[in-house]
């Protein structure tokens, strides 16, 4: 049964702290190759540090445990200087000019301060073309550019609610009809509208509402499937919701599915890859969206203890210490 | 056996075929007729919720009766076989004469789960009752589902992502019934997917008829 008033905290911490845990101890699978801007294969190098940044941050900064931020900012700065402190994404824009990636990537580093000039001077560059505002097929991807062109204080090159109501979010499509590749759209259009979780009043009170009808029934369906990074991200919009309801059944599973090292597997139960690369690639994006989720449940549970909403989802008092008002 | 006469059933909802009679497809005598009967429920008298009751004495009545004579609820019967028995003799009472003889009094059958039931819980109850969403039946149990809207929507969701297309559509039914739906569920949409998606499935077709016939909902 879904309760709507606090959730679990020690249960919460331990999941967050087991991760943070998990991934410090990665380090070394998270460092780039010296061939990280000629061949290597992104989604097993920049993909991961990429992901690194942007959820340590928002671990860093919101979480209430001084020892969890202490933790993630130890990781967030570990990502920073990977990077040579943003030498990387001057390389890569001037390698592939065109392409969105470098400034997501530099983007969740840049609306932390850790700013490098010389790239925003080249990504002002590639970004004022037209070439950049033809649209691309994939209207969540460009909710991210955009909150990345914001991140770095470049002009949005479309319209941002706009783009929003041709996504799966925007849409209200029958919940029903939802498939894994619609869930995971879903969750990333609340994160890209929200700031990963920091700007959560600027989900509209229809799109609240239409998450807090169908979440449970998606949770329930890939719970089921085991499909723990997609349970977690799905715990975690549910965690952006005014007055968040937390689900102490949903909660418990993916505690449970965290293996005794605080790895949390993509899929299926704990048992993990012999193999450490193939062990670090079928874990480190559950891991990081565990702690992640278990952030802003954490946070949204203090809000409830705090009574910081009323029973109609209105908040009462001021802001939680992430919340930020900026327009997207 | 059960599927000739939930096609028998949903083709009179429809207003095709021949007048509808049970005893067409359920002959008396017959134990399997009697267990048929008893998977349908209410169902097997669904047509003459319509217009047309059934003639006095008729075959359906002795049918029916032999059906409620058979598998009387047991003291242990769970909740869900209890309503759906409940459910047949309330079918009777409304839509078959009864001649001479009194239909069995309608037995008491709990309902503190409504209340109480975890929504993937409930859903799957209230799917196995879905024949007891016809007009004037169960108003009871109709009254306290509606408190629990949102929930049997949620489990039409699950239902549809597991194609379990029986239980969607028995719990799309029990929507259909309901005044408050949530509009971003799509359910006329839903029993029509659920429809062309369960492969002819009688029982299924069923369901989603009724809620299109009884209720305007659906296609």
């Amino acid at each position: 049964m879904v309760t709507g008033g606090r959730g679990d905290p020690e249960l919460l911490d331990r999941l967050v702290g087991d991760s943070l845990g998990w991934l410090d101890g990665a380090r070394a699978s998270f460092r780039l190759p010296p061939n990280v801007t000629t061949d290597a294969d992104p989604n097993l190098t920049l993909k991961p540090l990429g992901e690194l940044a942007e959820l340590t941050q928002l671990i860093a900064a919101a979480h209430p445990r001084a020892d969890i931020r202490e933790r993630a900012a130890g990781l967030f700065d570990f990502a920073w200087r990977e990077t040579g402190e943003g030498e990387l994404f001057a390389e890569l824009v001037r390698g592939e000019p065109h392409a969105t990636y470098p400034v997501e990537i530099y983007g969740a580093f840049a609306q932390a301060g850790r700013r490098h000039a010389g790239v925003e001077e080249l990504v002002r560059a590639t970004t004022r073309l037209r070439s950049w505002r033809v649209a691309r097929d994939d209207h969540t991807r460009t909710l991210g550019v955009l909150n990345a062109e914001r991140r770095i204080g470049l002009a949005p090159h479309t319209d941002f609610d706009a783009e929003l109501a041709q996504t799966g979010l925007g849409r209200l499509p029958e919940p029903w009809a939802l498939d894994r590749k619609a869930a995971y759209g879903v969750t990333h259009d609340v994160f890209h509208l929200t700031e990963w979780g920091r700007a959560r009043r600027r989900l509209s009170p229809e799109h609240a509402g239409y998450l807090r009808l169908w979440l449970p029934a998606w949770l329930e369906n890939w719970l089921a499937e085991q499909l723990w990074d997609l349970v977690g991200e799905l715990l975690a919009v549910t965690a952006c919701l005014p007055a968040a309801p937390y689900d102490p059944v949903a909660w418990q599973r993916l505690a449970d599915a965290q293996a005794a090292d605080g790895s949390v597997a993509e899929i299926g139960d704990p048992t993990r890859p012999d193999d450490p690369a193939e062990a670090f690639t079928a874990c480190y994006h559950s891991t990081l969206v565990t702690a992640f989720a278990g952030t802003l449940a954490r946070v949204a549970s203090d809000e409830a203890a705090a009574g910081v909403w009323d029973g109609a989802g209105a908040m009462l008092t001021g802001c939680i210490p992430c919340e930020s008002e900026t327009a997207p | 056996m059960i599927a000739d006469a939930a096609s028998g059933v949903a083709l009179a909802l429809r207003g095709e075929g021949d007048p509808y009679a049970l005893s067409r497809f359920l002959r008396q005598g017959d134990a399997l007729a009697s267990a048929a009967i008893r998977v349908l429920g209410a169902d097997a008298l669904a047509p003459y919720a319509l217009d047309h009751r059934a003639g006095p004495g008729g075959e359906d009545e002795t049918v029916v009766r032999e059906a409620l004579a058979a598998f009387p609820p047991k003291p242990d019967a769970s909740d869900v076989s209890v309503w759906s028995y409940r459910g047949l003799v309330e079918a009777s009472h409304a839509f078959l004469p009864g001649g001479a003889n009194q239909w069995p009094p309608t037995p008491q059958a709990g309902s503190a789960w409504v209340a109480t039931d975890p929504w993937p819980k409930l859903a799957h109850r209230v799917s196995q009752l879905a024949a007891l969403a016809l007009p004037g039946l169960a108003s009871s149990l109709a009254d306290e589902l509606t408190a629990r809207t949102d929930d049997l929507a949620r489990g039409f969701v699950r239902a549809v992502r597991r194609r379990d297309w029986l239980q969607a559509a028995g719990l799309g039914r029990w929507l259909a019934r309901l005044p408050e739906v949530p509009p971003t569920l799509g359910l006329d949409s839903g029993l029509g997917f659920v429809r062309q998606m369960c492969g002819g499935d009688a029982r299924v077709t069923l369901h989603v008829v009724a809620a299109q016939r009884f209720y305007g909902r659906g296609w």
